[in-house]
């Protein structure tokens, strides 16, 4: 427990400091571009950091609401994606066929600029809420199908033996190895999908959307220079968002697969 | 990290192909009838012929105009040729400039990481915390740094880039040998003796896998990027379509851009070819 606590302290210890000098070195640049180098439009370009605390306080219901409507609809796209995704692999780790049909596709598709089918997928849709449904499902299914069934593959030959020998049940070998060792797989094509997923949402409501922090972050931009410090709050809300969404799926993989090496407390000091 | 997973399973399929086909060389020709071939292939092309049959039109209640054929796509493409080309290599360069400036970032971070971990470690961690920050909430604050010219689309590419970059050359640098390490050791090897032959050699095949993933992420960076603020590339092409309802041209934008990112990443596979050669991944 000690030592834990030491652990904590080295590791939390540094990244304050980083933290903090960031925010210092942000303020003092910001009051050189305002005041030394009198840059036009400086508050635009960097503005004071208390100044945007204040208005992301001031602001934070409507913040908070719109952030909040974001991260529901890049979620439910999200949790479909993932699901496909993870139907997908199973399918493929039973079926050669199946593999050997869609695995090329799959590889292919990662090949495409898919946040570039944005505005097409919103063309053919016309409806803000499935387009984004859709644009963060698609984002998702790839990355979770490709890093799940290679999970599924890697499954240790001795195990599989010895299920074999136990004369276990097809679904047997899945629920009690196939799954736990695809884990560590699924949660590392999440935590890849998860970020991209809320871009994609922000994406959609940038072309043209009634809710959501992406509508707020393009008329405050238009506004101009009187709206800066709300421009910022809400680039900061969508960068609280991407990360927010990168920690719950750590949390969550932390939760359920904790015996993965990374979580494990290390020893030493090299 | 999901490039990885292309070339394993790439790899294993070699692995297991040669155990399937005992044909023996008369039988050569046969492998390009082996059914990990054929299939997609014909699944790919039943699939454009029930787009092109207007099948999909049928059964989602698309109109013509929301969802244009191929034949069209192709069309639009051919009459656009020259627009299409010049757009997709100012795409393009954008792209490779940012992802070199990104990636060579991300490695020196990585490197800084592993010579430092106390105070580094902190930095590796605000890097990752950029990644998650989307390209869309990016992209405006670039063009209010660097204007609206090739530099903006560039610098949000280096930003995407960076992250994946400084984490896997970073994994690759801690993740040597400890026996390797302790004969470094015996031989009092100092610090820069053990990066110069030891950790940068370790960190390649991480360093290239990086690059493969930033090849694509940043042809959706530049693309992504152009949406915004630009007058030129594939994605400025492509939302100004869509918004003139020009949809072909816009799907031929997004074909244009798969092309270019695969050849992007082959161009990256083969660098890797050449440079790491002596990895036992890359060997027969």
């Amino acid at each position: 427990m000690k030592l834990n606590r030491a652990l904590m302290r080295s590791r939390v210890l540094p990244l304050l400091v980083w933290i903090c000098g960031l925010l210092v070195l942000w303020e003092a640049v910001s009051w050189w571009l305002l005041h030394v180098a009198k840059t036009p439009l400086a508050q635009s370009k960097l503005p004071y950091v208390h100044e945007v605390a204040l208005t992301l306080w001031q602001y934070s219901g409507t913040l908070l609401r719109e952030g909040g409507a974001t991260f529901g609809n890049a979620g439910v796209g999200f949790l479909i994606g993932a699901l496909s995704g993870v139907l997908l692999a199973v399918l493929m780790s039973l079926s050669r066929t199946i593999e050997q049909l869609a695995f090329p596709y799959a590889v292919a598709s990662q090949m495409i600029p898919i946040l570039g089918l944005a505005p097409i997928i919103y063309g053919i849709v016309r409806d803000e809420q499935m387009s984004r449904i859709i644009i963060s499902g698609y984002i998702t299914f790839f990355p979770v199908a490709l890093n799940m069934l290679r999970g599924l593959r890697s499954v240790d030959p001795s195990a599989l033996e010895l299920m074999h020998s136990y004369a276990a049940k097809p679904w047997a070998v899945y629920w009690k190895l196939r799954f736990p060792a695809a884990l560590p797989g699924l949660f590392s094509g999440l935590k890849i999908a998860a970020t991209l997923a809320v871009t994609g949402a922000i994406l959609v409501e940038l072309m043209g959307a009634q809710r959501g922090i992406g509508v707020i972050m393009l008329r405050n931009l238009y506004y101009g220079p009187s709206h800066t410090y709300m421009f910022w709050s809400t680039v900061l809300v969508g960068a609280l968002l991407g990360m927010a969404s990168y920690w719950l799926m750590s949390l969550v993989e932390r939760l359920v697969a904790p015996w993965q090496p990374e979580f494990r407390p290390q020893g030493g000091s090299r | 990290m999901d490039s990885n997973t292309i070339r394993e399973f790439t790899s294993s399929n070699n692995v297991i192909s040669p155990d399937t086909e005992q044909g023996g060389d008369p039988w050569k020709f046969l492998k390009w009838l082996n059914p990990g071939f054929v299939l997609p292939l014909l699944a790919g092309a039943l699939f454009l012929l029930l787009w092109e049959l207007q099948i999909f039109h049928r059964i989602f209640d698309l109109k013509k105009y929301q969802l244009p054929l191929p034949s069209a796509i192709a069309e639009a493409m051919r009459d656009n040729l020259s627009l299409l080309l010049s757009y997709t290599g100012y795409t393009l360069t954008e792209a490779v400039l940012g992802m070199l400036i990104g990636s060579s970032c991300g490695f020196l971070i990585a490197l800084a990481a592993t010579a430092w971990p106390r105070w580094g470690g902190g930095s590796l961690t605000m890097v990752a915390a950029l990644n998650a920050v989307p390209i869309v909430a990016l992209a405006p604050i670039m063009n209010l740094w660097f204007g609206d010219g090739i530099g903006s689309r560039a610098a949000i590419v280096t930003a995407t880039t960076m992250a994946a970059m400084a984490i896997n050359a970073y994994k690759g640098m801690a993740a040597v040998d400890p026996l390797a390490l302790d004969l470094m050791h015996s031989y009092a090897a100092g610090k820069r003796a053990v990066f110069r032959h030891l950790r940068i050699q370790n960190s390649l095949p991480y360093v290239f896998t990086a690059l493969k993933i930033n090849a694509t992420a940043s042809m959706i960076g530049a693309i992504v990027g152009e949406f915004f603020f630009s007058s030129r590339g594939l994605g400025y092409l492509l939302s100004n379509s869509i918004k003139v309802a020009k949809m072909p041209l816009g799907w031929a934008c997004i074909v244009l851009a798969a092309i270019a990112g695969v050849i992007f990443y082959l161009v990256v596979e083969r660098l890797e070819k050449v440079f790491i050669k002596w990895h036992p991944s890359r060997r027969a």
